[in-house]
């Protein structure tokens, strides 16, 4: 017993120094070059991190066919953060620690953000978040922070602005499902929208009967209902809501911008109105999202932006940056031509000229509207 | 705070809290089986409700339904309809004595603690949950609507729902076989008698093993039955879908009187009730927290629950 407690001390000094001496560049890394991805892999929130990683390890499939003959051999590091806080905070310094890791593609989530990316910054990787869109990130990450979509400040206004497009006398019914995103979300429409809005509700994450919600938007003649939250809870209402007969215009965010959601909800889907500044795999390039079903990878919301954000980092490798000071240097000053859109990051590093996209749900399939002026 | 809405929806809240309310009084069922038996609370019991609503998908895939097809009609409907109920329950059923036998059973025989059975409860749970996770990449499911859903009646603003009345009275009639199972076969007789006293219930020639399996099986018959009920009115599931529904009917048994059959119905069809109302007036996300408030006045007034608290008061 005494042997295992003294075995397991030692384990933890080896742990404690290695983090406390982690170099900001990464001299040492003998071996393969690794880029990370970190995001909810296991837990309730895994399909959305299991999505980004199927873009990565794509994109990774892509480069090393392409590149043959490159002397560069990157893999992928999974970084299961559950796409919570409480584990984020110690799983960063780990990461850090990697020698060979040089890059990450997350965190997914801006809660895990907040408590990683300090560490991140002194240890100089470099990272592009996919999808943590919170505003406030840049604060946290400085140098190494790059943002692949835009924040929420934006995607509100955008929606409030498509509800009105198509119904100049639209009056909104705010349902909520209670978590960060979507408090933060709703808030931006809720604003955008003033006097429209009706009535609000919020069914925290979980509610599986909705009759009492439903009740209420009948009870309160909206036009449309904006739901901000994600496509699994959004599928199971928009059924309950035209299985109790009504024809209301059901419009969410990106939270529902997935394909699940249309197999989920089926007939109950048609119509329903859609925002994101993501754009779907399918619908950036068909002929890619054909490929990666094929060698067996579901592409989802925010797989094409993962895809984007690594194939970045994989450009900075071909170009000969093998170090994190370097690579960091070359995505904060390159460009990359995306399938989402043309990577260039300003000094904040967010994403400059992109737009947020409308879609709608068409003989069960997500049409893309466009960009919503 | 809406009591407005509350007065002008009341029939149709008070409609739809009942069918909610007839899936939750059919899981706590299996709570509080078991609870009388082993004195246990099962945790993994809100698995054994999410394995049958896979088992009523896997019964549709068998017999060929597919998602994109039109709802079915006549003897196809009712024959899908059956098959699919029974496959749940099985599927639930099978869950439930496989639970017993793997994590509780070893531990029972060697006079572990109940702290640690209930530990192996909670982990049989996790494990079950994370199977599920991955076997389904960690996305929910979709059902094929198997019955057209139509509206039977509409009474002073509710819309009476056909697959809400079957669920209510395929419930009841649930419940009332339950009943009668415990207080009249030699098998219920077993399970009260050991929930009375196990070790004069084993002098007197009970197997006590049996007895144990028995009541998992039909605690498991009943989530199975409450999983292919919610499959038919939500039409979906996810590896998840036991943690906020087992939650509830854990608190309808407990409401009602933990280890007490009758108290366990009353006390889904009352939560189920309460969340509705609650949600309407209150709005949705205080439905939880409204509903534990009444938990807790009731348990100061009444600790064991609106009923009491023994399996064997079922035959009042």
């Amino acid at each position: 017993m005494k042997k295992i407690i003294s075995l397991a001390a030692a384990g933890a000094l080896v742990l404690g120094v290695s983090v406390s001496v982690a170099p900001a560049a990464n001299a040492a890394c003998s071996g393969k070059l690794k880029i990370a991805y970190q995001g909810p892999l296991t837990g309730p929130e895994a399909a959305l991190g299991i999505n980004e990683l199927n873009g990565v390890k794509f994109a990774l499939k892509k480069f090393l066919a392409a590149n043959k003959g490159a002397n560069v051999d990157p893999v992928v590091y999974e970084v299961d953060d559950q796409g919570d806080p409480a584990v984020a905070g110690p799983i960063a310094p780990k990461v850090a620690a990697e020698e060979c890791v040089v890059a990450l593609v997350g965190p997914a989530y801006s809660g895990a953000s907040k408590v990683s990316l300090p560490v991140y910054l002194s240890a100089g990787l470099p990272i592009i978040t996919p999808s943590a869109t919170n505003p406030t990130l840049g604060e946290f990450g400085k140098s190494i922070f790059h943002r692949a979509v835009l924040t929420d400040d934006y995607q509100g206004p955008a929606a409030a602005r498509l509800i009105v497009s198509k119904n100049k006398k639209a009056t909104v019914f705010l349902v909520n499902d209670a978590s960060d995103y979507a408090v933060g979300l709703q808030k931006t429409v809720d604003i955008s929208l003033g006097s429209r809005v009706v009535g609000k509700d919020v069914t925290p994450n979980g509610t599986t009967d909705f009759s009492a919600t439903i009740a209420k938007i009948k009870k309160s003649k909206a036009t449309a209902v904006f739901y901000s939250g994600y496509f699994s809870q959004a599928a199971v209402f928009v059924k309950q809501l035209r299985d109790s007969g009504s024809k209301i215009t059901f419009v969410s965010g990106d939270g529902t911008l997935d394909n699940q959601f249309v197999k989920l909800a089926r007939k109950a889907a048609e119509g329903v109105l859609l925002t994101a500044p993501a754009i779907p795999f399918e619908a950036a390039s068909p002929k890619l999202a054909a490929e990666m079903v094929k060698a067996g990878w579901t592409p989802g919301v925010y797989t094409t932006e993962s895809y984007d954000a690594a194939n970045f980092f994989f450009d900075a490798i071909k170009a000969g940056n093998t170090d994190r000071a370097s690579i960091n240097k070359y995505v904060s000053t390159k460009s990359h031509k995306g399938l989402s859109k043309t990577l260039k990051f300003d000094k904040d590093g967010e994403v400059a000229g992109a737009d947020v996209n409308g879609f709608i749900v068409k003989n069960g399939k997500l049409v893309l509207l466009g960009a919503i002026k | 705070m809406d009591f407005a809405l509350l007065r002008d929806a009341f029939w149709m809240l008070t409609f739809d809290g009942l069918a909610l309310g007839a899936i939750y009084a059919l899981i706590s069922l299996g709570y509080t089986l078991v609870y009388g038996v082993l004195r246990l609370i099962n945790f993994a019991h809100s698995e054994v409700f999410m394995i049958g609503t896979f088992g009523s998908l896997f019964a549709t895939g068998l017999i060929g339904v597919k998602i994109e097809d039109e709802p079915l009609t006549d003897g196809k409907m009712v024959f899908t309809l059956l098959f699919a109920l029974v496959i749940a329950m099985l599927s639930s059923a099978i869950a439930a004595v496989l639970v017993e036998f793997v994590a509780y059973r070893r531990l029972r025989k060697r006079g572990a603690t109940k702290l640690a059975t209930l530990i192996s409860a909670i982990g049989v749970s996790i494990s079950l949950v994370e199977l599920f996770r991955i076997m389904t990449d960690s996305l929910p499911r979709e059902f094929p609507r198997i019955m057209d859903k139509t509206f039977l009646v509409s009474y002073a603003g509710a819309d009476i729902r056909n697959d809400k009345v079957i669920v209510i009275v395929a419930a009841g009639l649930m419940m009332v076989a339950l009943d009668q199972f415990i207080s009249k076969t030699r098998l219920g007789k077993g399970i009260r008698a050991v929930s009375q006293d196990e070790n004069t219930a084993t002098l007197m020639g009970v197997n006590i093993n049996r007895v144990i399996t028995v009541t998992f099986f039909a605690g498991g018959l009943m989530a199975g039955a409450a999983a292919f009920f919610y499959i038919l009115v939500y039409e979906n599931t996810s590896f998840k879908v036991g943690f906020f529904l087992g939650i509830s009917a854990f608190t309808a048994a407990v409401l009602g009187g933990i280890g007490n059959l009758r108290g366990a119905l009353f006390g889904g069809f009352v939560l189920g009730l309460m969340e509705t109302y609650t949600s309407a007036v209150f709005g949705t996300a205080w439905k939880a927290v409204i509903s534990f408030i009444i938990l807790v006045l009731v348990l100061l007034i009444k600790p064991t629950g609106l009923f009491g608290e023994s399996i064997t008061q079922a035959r009042v």
